[in-house]
């Protein structure tokens, strides 16, 4: 659980210091008479979501052995800036203690978490930060990197949004390949057991913050 | 040696699949054994082959139970005596038993445990129940107490065909070895 806090404080962290750049960097703008009232509007749009306590889930799959496996990370921390009509200056970030995971089994689990595989020992958060938000062929994409295992990649987030009583709740479905961020070292290079791809299903019910 | 059986011997599809299913058993019981001192990537492997020669047997016992529906069982010879026919009964049944229950205990532990059976990795087996602590153990307990058992009566069905080649001095054990001819 302290881990959890961390993860937390972490994130609201990185939220404030985000949303100290951005008024940082709105300032010089707003020395401009024209420019005023202009973009005054369009920060205020972007409204500002955490992650509810509860309702939330980050699920994995893989294949082991022609079959496939579930999984699911128990505590991660969710920040989103949303503004439905400028996604360029929505973002969104994504933090995951990596120890929390469970596969609903011991010995899996004991697998996983050693030096070969995930080793939160060594990497115990993976993070997902998304400076904008685009709206791709497939919908709204977070636009990102995936920093996991030591390994930081691009990658493309879709995103279903969904409105809420207390925010909105973000949900969608991305694959990762393993391999890509090392996670498989030694005999689990191979994919013949267990697959190069990862599943990713995400549902994140987000609680809107009134500034 | 025909395919089909006869009342006097049994035919080639018959003997193939009796071998056949006596190999895999042995092959499973050496590979569980390697398994058992395993841990990790090793052992996922090692196991994955277990539960795809077990399907393998599994599918094989459904084909021979079929096909001996299908095909007159040689008979026994007229001098056997009571005790021996109904010996000889019981260990069948047992044999045919336990080799469906092997796989289906096997089957039902990968499940609960949630390592899901596949047959060499070209395609997965639905899983028969979820994630149960409880059927596990069970079934775990089981898959080992029904090998034993396996041993034993395996233990008296070669005895009995020992004796029938070498003190009956018939052609009971002849007609199923796999170039054993009785016509």
């Amino acid at each position: 659980m302290t881990n959890y806090f961390a993860a937390l404080a972490a994130v609201a962290a990185v939220a404030a210091l985000g949303a100290a750049a951005c008024s940082a960097a709105e300032s010089p703008a707003a020395v401009k008479p024209v420019a005023a009232p202009a973009a005054k509007p369009a920060a205020a749009a972007v409204t500002h979501y955490v992650q509810a306590p509860s309702g939330s889930k980050l699920a994995f799959s893989f294949v082991q052995a022609g079959a496939e496996n579930q999984g699911e990370f128990r505590q991660f921390a969710t920040v989103l800036d949303y503004d439905e009509k400028n996604l360029a200056a929505s973002s969104l970030q994504v933090i995951v203690q990596t120890g929390s995971f469970d596969t609903q089994d011991k010995d899996r689990n004991d697998t996983l978490a050693g030096p070969e595989l995930l080793d939160p020992k060594q990497f115990p958060t993976a993070r997902f930060i998304a400076t904008s938000l685009s709206r791709g062929a497939k919908g709204i994409e977070a636009v990102g990197k995936l920093m996991l295992h030591g390994v930081t990649k691009g990658l493309r987030v879709p995103l279903t949004i969904k409105t809420t009583a207390v925010g909105m709740e973000i949900s969608g479905e991305a694959t990762i390949r393993r391999l890509d961020y090392g996670v498989g070292q030694g005999d689990w290079k191979t994919t013949e057991w267990v697959g190069d791809e990862v599943k990713l299903q995400y549902k994140v019910a987000l609680t809107k913050v009134v500034r | 040696m025909t395919f089909r059986n006869t009342t006097r011997s049994w035919g080639a599809l018959s003997k193939a699949l009796h071998w056949l299913i006596v190999l895999l058993i042995i092959n499973q019981w050496i590979i569980a054994e390697r398994a058992e001192a395993l841990t990790g990537f090793a052992k996922l492997k090692v196991l994955g082959y277990h539960k795809s020669f077990g399907m393998t047997i599994l599918m094989l016992a459904i084909i021979r139970l079929v096909w001996r529906w299908m095909n007159p069982v040689p008979d026994l010879h007229a001098e056997t005596k009571p005790w021996e026919r109904m010996l000889a009964k019981i260990s069948h049944v047992l044999l045919y038993g336990l080799i469906f229950a092997m796989p289906i205990t096997g089957w039902l532990m990968s499940s609960a445990k949630t390592y899901s059976v596949s047959w060499f990795n070209l395609f997965a087996f639905p899983n028969l129940v979820g994630k149960n602590d409880g059927v596990y153990q069970l079934t775990h307990d089981l898959h080992h107490l029904l090998f034993a058992a396996l041993v034993v009566v395996a233990a008296l069905h070669i005895a009995g065909a020992l004796k029938h080649h070498f003190i009956d001095r018939n052609d009971v054990l002849k007609r199923m070895l796999p170039f054993g001819g009785v016509k």
